[in-house]
């Protein structure tokens, strides 16, 4: 049998960002994989350095679009422990509420890429008319359908009265029941198991050898969510249920961010349940920010976000450093796309649900 | 709760012989954050290695160079002091910070060390595989050189451009200047042997 070397990406038709693999196969079977990054490197890390605390905000929620709620909620949860402030009750459960909607169309959004590279574009389709309502929440409520513009530094900028917890309600009825819908086929249709069931394997000892995480750690058994081991907003007040499998393949995947969705609109139905009353930020001005270092984490949709800031005496932070979930998620693809057949690469690279943009900052 | 074991200081110090300065705190949600200073980063490798034993996971790495604290200018012969870190490397602006922020089950450690300017460090990758791409990029952001990495090409950035990218200041127009310049289209016709 015949040795190549294929060329998949920067630019291809399966990538929805620039990524190149260089990728090793013997007849079809993949034997080695290397990963060539940094084709949307920014600069943002130097970037962040010029702006104040505040306009930093605004900067961070640009680094990706599809965790763009989870950037600046992370760096201004390092922001407000520097600063000794405290998010008001009410200012917590919004950004639950903001965190929880952007998960439910991330990862539906994840799902249906995986029914149209299997083929099966009906059920694309199907998922992004779903994912759709949630994106009418989106903009029915923050004015935007991807970057939300929610955050502040000491709590969120929006709020919602009877009117639009109504019409939430409504849309998290109709969206539910899809979601269930979803799930059945995914769980039962032999067009998605056939190309995903033990495609794509990675073993709890991989996974946490490679120290990956979010839904593809909980894919491969790893019982890790930092809304559950790191609670921060509303988090410690609310029943989050962590999810896991322990099979580790592309369906194990799929799977688990299918349950999430289910689980994000229980936390939705949650807060909005329990919403306490009073201000949703702690303060209307700029608060001055002391010198000072602190660590802020979250649990954004591909799992966890760590963001480190450093302040000194001046308006600028002098570093902040942020580790997305994918930066970790790439080198485990090299495990799971090994012996993989040529035709699975794009399936198998789908459910790390990569966020390149995020990844190169 | 923070699930840090209450004696992590004193297994901390045993593992560190050149010493340590230990810092740890609980948030009102009962999350630990600690933040251990070495006085030495040859003692990096043992307690990344007590680390990993704890099982913690290895979240990321920061490098910076903190700015010298300001002082006022020595008086005539007086000889200038310079401050120093925590275990006595200069703090003259240009040495590098690097901090190793580990996850153990929800609560943060994070582990920090000096480099001198000019100096080296030794890599994780022998403990942590995910400390790969982490240390390749410190690499490219900075001079700093990290000791028996695997694998130390460039990470993002192109290795055309000039090396250490943070330690010195880039224009915004040639930050952006892939977007704007003729540049590509002018090595495409030089190779075609075309004239412009």
């Amino acid at each position: 049998m015949s040795n190549f070397t294929v060329p998949v990406g920067p630019l291809h038709v399966a990538l929805e960002e620039p990524m190149y693999f260089r990728v090793d196969v013997q007849g079809e079977t993949v034997s080695n994989v290397d990963i060539h990054a940094g084709h949307v490197h920014r600069g943002i890390e130097y970037l962040v350095t010029k702006r104040n605390v505040f306009q930093n905000l605004v900067l961070t929620e640009r680094i990706c679009s599809l965790c763009s709620n989870s950037h600046p909620q992370a760096y201004a949860m390092a922001i407000e422990q520097i600063a000794g402030l405290t998010v008001p009750p009410r200012g917590e459960y919004m950004r639950v509420i903001a965190d929880e909607i952007k998960r439910v169309a991330s990862h539906l959004f994840n799902v249906g890429i995986l029914a149209h590279l299997v083929g099966f574009e009906s059920l694309f389709m199907q998922v992004m008319e779903v994912r759709e309502m949630m994106q009418d929440v989106k903009e029915s409520v923050f004015g935007n359908r991807m970057d939300l513009g929610a955050n502040v530094i000491g709590g969120v900028r929006f709020d919602i009265d009877a009117e639009r917890i109504a019409y939430i309600r409504e849309q998290l009825d109709l969206i539910a029941p899809a979601v269930a819908e979803i799930t059945a086929l995914y769980r039962t249709n032999s067009s998605i198991l056939d190309r995903t069931r033990g495609i794509g394997v990675l073993s709890h000892a991989d996974a946490i050898d490679c120290s990956v995480v979010g839904p593809v750690a909980r894919a491969s058994g790893i019982n890790y969510d930092v809304r559950v081991k790191a609670p921060y907003s509303a988090y410690d007040r609310l029943e989050v249920k962590v999810h896991t499998l322990a099979d580790g393949d592309v369906w194990s995947r799929a799977m688990i961010r299918l349950a999430e969705v289910a689980t994000a609109i229980d936390i939705l139905r949650q807060c909005l349940d329990n919403l306490p009353g009073g201000p949703t930020s702690c303060t209307t001005e700029r608060p001055p920010i002391p010198v000072g270092e602190a660590i802020g984490k979250c649990e954004a949709p591909r799992g966890e976000l760590i963001y480190y800031v450093r302040m000194t005496d001046s308006p600028r932070p002098e570093r902040v450093k942020w580790r997305v979930p994918s930066f970790m998620n790439w080198d485990a693809l090299r495990i799971m796309l090994k012996e993989a057949k040529l035709a699975d690469i794009a399936i198998i690279v789908n459910s790390i649900d990569p966020c390149v943009s995020c990844t190169e900052r | 709760m923070s699930i840090l074991p209450d004696n992590i200081e004193l297994r901390l110090a045993a593992v560190a012989p050149s010493g340590i300065e230990f810092t740890s705190s609980t948030n009102a949600k009962g999350v630990g954050c600690a933040w251990c200073r070495l006085a030495s980063k040859d003692d990096l490798r043992s307690v990344a290695a007590f680390m990993k034993g704890m099982g913690a996971r290895l979240s990321t790495i920061t490098i910076l160079q903190p700015k010298a604290p300001s002082a006022p200018p020595p008086q005539e012969g007086e000889t200038p002091v310079v401050p120093t870190f925590f275990g006595g490397v200069a703090s003259d602006g240009k040495t590098f910070e690097i901090d190793y922020h580990f996850d153990v089950d929800g609560d943060t450690l994070t582990l920090v060390v000096h480099v001198p300017y000019g100096g080296d460090v030794e890599s994780l990758t022998p403990l942590f595989r995910c400390a790969d791409w982490p240390e390749r990029e410190l690499m490219e952001l900075y001079s700093v050189v990290v000791r028996g990495h695997p694998d130390p090409r460039r990470l993002f950035i192109d290795p055309g451009i000039e090396g250490a990218v943070l330690e010195r200041l880039i224009p915004f127009s040639t930050l952006v200047n892939s977007a704007t310049t003729k540049g590509l289209w002018e090595k495409i016709l030089a190779l075609k042997g075309v004239q412009s």
